[in-house]
């Protein structure tokens, strides 16, 4: 297993270093699989005009995964709109996911039941819900843990800034993870802010972390540490996970016109979920036979879509 | 016996607010300066001793900070009553208000009940600087999925603010600021609406139907007894903009076969229009004469010495009222 990244301050009271058992790697692959299933078959169908449209979320399944499973099962989860493979973790099938995709909805699934709040498309609104949530439970004697996913794009909305500095006041159990998939739509990352997520979060008093979340038992590792730390202090806390943005914002986004060549070959040779299949495989941890059984589970995701929304 | 000294529209929200939260913990208050300080028109003055700072929450100054906050305690259970501290300050909100309190229920596929409530001082005539004098209800009435109170009157505001604080449904309630330390008002009928969100029969009459809402009723009221000998108005409080009882108004106008609409707000795309369109589409055969609004025209609220000239007066509603019925 590959040395996980510390979080960048490297000042973590908590020891969640300990290897990650063979169960909990497995179960990442395989929801890495069935995700890029249901992300694949979903940009094909709008490619056919079966979806009107599609956010892929290729190249971010290492940071949803991994991010996700550190999360677990209990902390309320407020998404942005691109977390398709941590839904798919929160049990949530392909078939509700992409629902609303095809303008069947606004939310194809319960959020309630799979504590996984509807998408939101204005950027960063979100944000202050999941920290008005966290002061709200807590007023209510009932603690929960929250989650709030945010893109880099969404981090200039001034609700960004609002419910940092919120959650920091009102030292709300509030972790913020951010995927910077280094575009917001054709502004590169470096255009957009002047400093990096984690420092800025840093500079509203948020404890924060940025790593490369290329592999899911990194990711997993360093979410799990800014969990805890959250948990352990109720306090708010930010990590960044560095991303690759293989395919468009959307499958209307004609990427290639933006994009310089080189860096999208580059990024089109990216992809952690064939990275880490590998790993696992030569690690002993995965034999064919298992490979086999989640291809078909993975099958069925594809077989479901395209019962539901093929024209 | 004594008499009793009759409430100020702050002084009977503050009541209101106070028996809201004793009855039900799930109350909440977020604004800026409306602890310690008691709001800057007093309407949360003494809540913070009595219930704590836990749920009269000083709010930090980010007004989608408020409003955002708030949606995310009504998804936890809570029910949040915003205080934004002056009209034109709730810009600030907007988003948070039009994009997301307006459509949470629906996003959810009505799941959810969203308890949320916006108290927003509202109007002129208080000598205020920028900013501090706006009418924008038909702002807000325009956006599906809001409701939006604009009460006349102390006791009836109370009413309304308690219905509207479990409603399940996202509220703009505002509050006319110079009914905030006004202890005088026209007598009024004291017909009760049918419906908690209905338009209410304030003064009844045969010749016109005059409808308004919010602290220009005063006036209006004062311009009906005023041509009392001459002319014999109808007079409609909508209380409620959004949704509207046009059903109350229709009523009168078959009736009076005269509509005279006034209020604060520019007249240009504002309520007016949607009740006289209204009234036209529906009851235009019954009309004796063209139905008509009475509001300034759409220039920006001038400084306060410009005031009284721009906001309507009781002589503009008589003038107006004379001419129709003339």
């Amino acid at each position: 297993m590959a040395e996980p990244t510390r979080p960048s301050d490297g000042m973590h009271p908590l020891d969640v270093m300990a290897p990650i058992d063979a169960e909990t790697r497995r179960t990442m692959l395989r929801y890495m699989l069935v995700a890029r299933a249901i992300d694949d078959e979903a940009s094909l169908l709008q490619n056919q005009g079966a979806l009107d449209l599609w956010l892929p979320c290729r190249g971010q399944e290492a940071a949803q995964v991994g991010s996700a499973t550190a999360i677990g099962d209990e902390a309320v989860i407020f998404p942005s709109y691109r977390e398709h493979a941590v839904a798919v973790q929160r049990g949530i099938d392909g078939v509700s996911l992409v629902a609303q995709w095809a303008g069947r909805t606004f939310c194809g699934w319960d959020p309630h039941r799979h504590r996984f709040f509807p998408y939101t498309l204005v950027l960063a609104t979100q944000a202050l819900h999941g920290v008005g949530y966290a002061i709200g439970r807590r007023l209510q004697n009932m603690p929960e843990t929250v989650v709030i996913y945010i893109g880099d794009g969404a981090t200039s909305e001034g609700d960004m800034s609002e419910a940092m500095n919120l959650a920091a006041v009102e030292s709300a159990a509030v972790l913020f993870i951010c995927q910077n998939n280094g575009w917001a739509i054709s502004k590169p990352s470096h255009e957009q802010m002047a400093t990096s997520i984690a420092e800025r979060a840093n500079g509203f008093g948020l404890r924060s972390w940025s790593i490369a979340a290329d592999d899911p038992d990194d990711t997993y590792l360093a979410c799990l540490a800014a969990r805890r730390y959250v948990e352990a202090e109720q306090a708010p806390a930010l990590i960044e996970l560095r991303a690759t943005r293989v395919r468009g914002h959307t499958t209307s986004d004609p990427h290639r016109t933006y994009r310089d060549p080189n860096e999208l070959a580059v990024a089109q040779t990216y992809d952690p979920v064939a990275a880490y299949r590998e790993k696992l495989y030569a690690a002993g941890v995965v034999d064919e036979q298992w490979l086999d059984a989640v291809e078909a589970q993975a099958g069925v995701a594809r077989r479901q879509l395209l019962e539901a929304f093929a024209k | 016996m004594t008499m009793t000294r009759p409430m100020s529209l702050a002084e009977s929200l503050n009541e209101a607010l106070g028996e809201l939260m004793e009855d039900d913990p799930s109350v909440v208050l977020i604004g800026q300066d409306i602890g310690r300080l008691g709001g800057v028109f007093r309407v949360t003055k003494g809540l913070l001793n009595r219930f704590g700072a836990g749920r009269v929450r000083d709010a930090i100054l980010a007004e989608s900070s408020i409003v955002g906050q708030a949606i995310g305690m009504a998804l936890s259970g809570l029910k949040p009553v915003c205080e934004i501290q002056f009209d034109g300050f709730v810009y600030l909100a907007m988003n948070q208000i039009v994009t997301q309190a307006a459509r949470m229920t629906t996003r959810w596929n009505d799941q959810i009940a969203l308890n949320l409530v916006v108290r927003v001082p509202v109007g002129g005539g208080i000598r205020a600087v920028e900013h501090h004098s706006e009418s924008n209800e038909a702002l807000f009435a325009h956006i599906p999925g809001l409701h939006v109170a604009y009460p006349s009157c102390p006791a009836d505001a109370a009413a309304m603010l308690k219905y509207s604080c479990a409603l399940g449904s996202p509220v703009i309630f505002f509050e006319p600021k110079r009914l905030y330390w006004n202890r005088k008002q026209q007598p009024r009928l004291g017909s009760e609406s049918d419906s908690p969100v209905g338009a209410r029969i304030v003064r009844r009459g045969s010749d016109v139907t005059v409808v308004g809402f919010g602290a220009l009723l005063e006036e209006v009221l004062m311009a009906a007894d005023r041509l009392a000998d001459r002319v014999d108005a109808d007079v409609i409080d909508l209380r409620w903009i959004a949704p509207m009882d046009t059903d109350t108004v229709l009523e009168s106008v078959a009736r009076t076969g005269r509509l005279l609409v006034v209020h604060e707000a520019v007249k240009f795309g504002g309520i007016g229009a949607e009740v006289v369109a209204t009234v036209a589409e529906r009851c235009g055969h019954r009309l004796k004469a063209p139905p008509r609004r009475l509001a300034p025209p759409r220039q920006v609220y001038p400084p306060a010495d410009y005031e009284d000239d721009y906001l309507i007066d009781v002589a503009d509603i008589v003038s107006a009222i004379e001419e129709m019925c003339g």
